[in-house]
């Protein structure tokens, strides 16, 4: 489904991006990882459209979306969360989706009806599927912070995507809260068939859900394969994991 | 939703406002009406300028260009062409769009600051042109004498046109905020790299509500030009548009009629305060320093967060916002 | 014959152009410098030029104008602006700097409307003028015409204040921590730097500026109340066709405003006006963030 050859990507004189590869199947749930600074979040920005790649190319079921800005490679069908809590503090809950459930059905244009009678039904399902219905009315700012990065999955979710990327979606939670965050996301890939492609620091998340596990250090593939595999790759024991 | 509308506490109030409104010119004396017209114009400038600013969150640092230019466009045609005054007074708000659309369309391509210094510039040049082309503008003099058709000659003819069309600006004004649009514009403001990640084309979307709020700048200026029969370059000077934003800021950026409101308590401290000393410009430079310590939300923002509050509860769980 | 009339006044009108971009650089390096390290264009720019003017005023004609008179105000008046700013600064603007930018901007709004009145108050509203030394009066024939001799002083100073403010910017301890700060805040606060003392630094080294402008062409143009409000936007042009806080920016802005004026002067004089502005059109286009990099 997604497909990346020999991405690269140079801010100044640093090289951030140095070939990546990447390849990710319909129904996967493909995880990258890597020391701090390999440039996972540089990979992600260039496959979503907020940054533009050097070198190289991003193909996605087949059409080349390398160059394509950021609003437009979303149309494609591709949604990803941030790594930073990016949510629209002022706004409610409930606005924050429904923004992006307007812009999904092409309706953030529409000047003359209430925008609080339209898409409510897609809205409403979407709080539900994620658990956030009970907190529909409050401020997005003033969420705990588990419940921030909840939201920001919900508001990936209004893009209707088929690839869903999330930048380490339990950055920060408790055990009980990363959990409960991948048993979430993999239902959803499951109810809905969206293909996953995440990044994480945390191993056990990393082992217990991927089906396909891509290496990166110092902007570089190292290596993608199945998860035992990279388990028993010393290359990558060594650099990465310790022996793990 | 006009059903909704109409249950509301706020429509009560705002029509009791109306009301009184239209009553005013049967009590009080001419002074007093033309207050309130000027009110009605400074008010509509303001809220077309929060439009952007408090809503769009853009550094709309020179607004009032927008402004001067649906003046001058209308006292122009009014004044040095034989052409139908109606056509001269819908002009002005087309012109004050188009060109809200073209140094738009050179601003929003930047980001916040870049975005208002360019604007400054580029409303500066039109400035200049207004009062160096003596043979258009009269430059420094401006234009007086400008001949308004019968219907709307008199201050109290003059007052009712322009409260019927603040009126009606106003309320698309406000349908046009509580539209997807409005909610996009919002989202817009607090993220747009979220916007731009869902999917929503920000820089078209800016330059919509560029457009849409230069528009009704543009009437504001017209308005003007009806009211005063005149048009000066000081319309297109830069002070006044952070004047503009001083009002924006008085009245509450976020919410609906706060500009129309600070528009009032400046227009009345000027015209109050200012006829007992020759520093209005002391005291306003005080209260705008003030209002930054003190009241940075503006005086209904400083009651929006428990009135939105108080709403929240009052609401139902079908009713969503 | 002819040829060397009109040589002679071109190179005239020229030099004419480049003392006043003198002091057009002198007056938005000081705002330059200011929007590069606080990212705030300070509205109250002009204010304090047009104060630095007035008080020059004062302080000149106060020992009868003597010669010591006008070197004591060119070194005083700037000092008394920087106070000035301090004051502001000190009191009020640095329980600013952690909110949103627009509320700084709107702040320098606020100055700029009373400073204007309170120069209105301590001055009044006459047209005031000091008077070079002797020694700077008069002219000298330069290139075939007369040329001022106070035009040539604001050829020599010009570039000495720029060359000061590079020297400021690049070699002192200061310089590269307000640059540094200008890029990154937070950082320089990390590692332990009072951020809030950098920014003081800076507005009032900008504001000094200003000052420095104000008394300087004290002596070319009649000092009036107006002043404030003409060179606020022609010094916001500047910076914006130079660069957003580039020093050299201010610089190459500023020939630019006084070359075309010149320009101007000669081909069409009712309008020599625009011709800057003008100008200010062709670059933005071509080039909307200035002709040379922003700081940031």
């Amino acid at each position: 489904m997604l497909q990346v050859e020999h991405l690269q990507k140079s801010f100044s004189d640093f090289k951030a991006v140095d070939g990546a590869d990447l390849r990710v199947g319909q129904g996967d749930l493909v995880a990258v990882i890597g020391p701090n600074g390999a440039g996972k979040t540089t990979l992600f920005n260039l496959i979503t459209g907020h940054l533009q790649p050097d070198k190289g190319r991003i193909l996605f079921k087949g059409e080349d979306i390398s160059h394509l800005p950021a609003h437009q490679v979303c149309r494609k069908g591709i949604a990803r969360s941030f790594q930073i809590a990016n949510i629209f503090p002022r706004l409610t809950v409930f606005r924050n989706v429904q923004v992006s459930v307007l812009s999904q059905k092409n309706l953030s244009r529409t000047m003359f009806r209430p925008a609080r009678r339209m898409v409510v039904e897609e809205t409403r399902q979407i709080l539900d599927r994620v658990g956030l219905n009970d907190q529909q009315l409050a401020l997005a700012g003033s969420l705990s912070h588990g419940d921030k990065r909840i939201l920001e999955i919900a508001i990936a979710l209004g893009n209707e995507p088929e690839l869903l990327i999330l930048d380490e979606p339990t950055a920060g939670m408790s055990p009980d809260e990363t959990a409960a965050t991948m048993a979430l996301v993999q239902r959803l890939a499951r109810e809905q068939g969206l293909t996953i492609l995440f990044c994480e620091h945390d191993m056990d998340v990393v082992f217990n859900v991927a089906t396909s596990i891509m290496v990166m250090q110092q902007g570089r593939t190292i290596l993608q394969a199945t998860p035992e595999e990279v388990r028993q790759n010393i290359t990558v024991q060594e650099a990465y994991l310790g022996g793990a | 939703m006009i059903k909704d509308i109409l249950r509301t506490p706020s429509f009560l109030w705002t029509a009791a406002v109306l009301l009184a409104l239209l009553l005013v010119p049967f009590f009080a004396g001419r002074f007093y009406v033309y207050i309130l017209a000027v009110v009605f114009v400074t008010g509509l400038l303001a809220m077309s300028l929060n439009l952007l600013v408090g809503h769009g969150g853009a550094y709309q640092f020179h607004h009032c260009v927008f402004y001067g230019v649906g003046a001058y466009t209308a006292g122009l045609i009014l004044a040095k062409t034989s052409l139908p005054a109606w056509l001269g007074l819908c002009a002005g708000p087309l012109a004050a769009a188009l060109t809200g659309l073209v140094i738009g369309a050179f601003c929003v391509r930047l980001n916040k600051l870049y975005f208002g210094m360019l604007q400054i510039s580029l409303g500066s040049l039109i400035w200049i042109v207004a009062l160096r082309w003596y043979d258009l503008t009269n430059g420094d003099d401006g234009i007086h004498g400008i001949p308004m058709p019968e219907l709307l000659s008199g201050s109290v003819n003059a007052y009712y046109f322009l409260l019927i069309i603040v009126s009606a600006c106003l309320a698309l004004m406000y349908l046009i905020l509580k539209s997807p649009f409005g909610a996009t514009l919002r989202a817009v403001r607090d993220n747009p790299q979220r916007c731009e990640a869902v999917g929503i084309d920000v820089r078209r979307h800016q330059l919509l509500a560029i457009v849409i709020g230069t528009f009704f700048a543009g009437v504001a200026g017209v308005l003007f030009v009806v009211l005063e029969g005149s048009v000066f370059p000081d319309m297109l000077f830069w002070v006044l548009s952070l004047e503009i934003f001083i009002m924006c800021l008085l009245g509450g950026w976020f919410t609906f009629f706060g500009p129309m409101l600070g528009a009032a308590i400046m227009v009345a401290l000027r015209t109050f305060v200012g006829s007992y000393t020759d520093y209005w410009t002391l005291i306003l430079g005080v209260v705008l320093i003030l209002l930054i310590f003190f009241l940075p939300e503006g005086i209904m923002g400083v009651n929006f967060r428990s009135w939105q509050r108080r709403r929240e509860r009052r609401r139902s769980a079908d009713d969503v916002r | 014959m002819e040829t060397s009339h009109t040589l002679a006044a071109l190179t005239s009108q020229l030099l004419v152009g480049l003392s006043r971009a003198m002091i057009l650089f002198i007056v938005s390096s000081g705002l330059s410098f200011i929007l590069g390290v606080l990212r705030v264009p300070n509205v109250a720019h002009g204010s304090l030029y047009m104060i630095g003017a007035f008080a020059a005023h004062t302080i000149a004609t106060a020992f009868d104008g003597s010669v010591a008179a006008f070197w004591l105000a060119m070194f005083c008046a700037p000092l008394i602006v920087a106070g000035i700013s301090l004051i502001a600064e000190r009191l009020l603007f640095c329980h600013l700097y952690e909110r949103e930018h627009l509320m700084l901007l709107l702040f320098t709004f606020a100055l700029m409307l009373i400073l204007g009145d309170l120069t209105k108050m301590t001055w009044g509203a006459d047209y005031r003028s000091i008077v070079a030394p002797p020694f700077l009066q008069g002219s000298i024939p330069v290139l075939g015409t007369a040329f001022p001799r106070y035009n040539l002083f604001l050829l020599l100073v010009g570039p000495l204040v720029a060359v000061g403010l590079w020297l400021i910017s690049a070699k002192t301890k200061f310089g590269k921590i307000a640059r540094a700060a200008a890029v990154d805040r937070e950082m320089v606060g990390a590692i332990g730097i009072n951020v809030s003392w950098v920014f003081a630094f800076a507005f009032v080294l900008g504001c000094l500026l200003a000052g420095l402008g104000g008394a300087l062409v004290s002596p070319t143009i009649s000092i009036t109340l107006g002043m404030d409000h003409s060179i606020i936007i022609e010094a916001f042009l500047i910076v914006t066709i130079g660069g957003l806080g580039n020093i050299w920016g201010a610089m190459v802005g500023s020939l630019i405003f006084g070359i075309t004026q010149s320009v101007g002067v000669m081909v069409l004089p009712q309008f020599a006006i625009v011709f800057p502005y003008l100008a200010v059109v062709v670059i933005l286009t071509l080039k909307p963030t200035g002709l040379l990099k922003s700081v940031w």
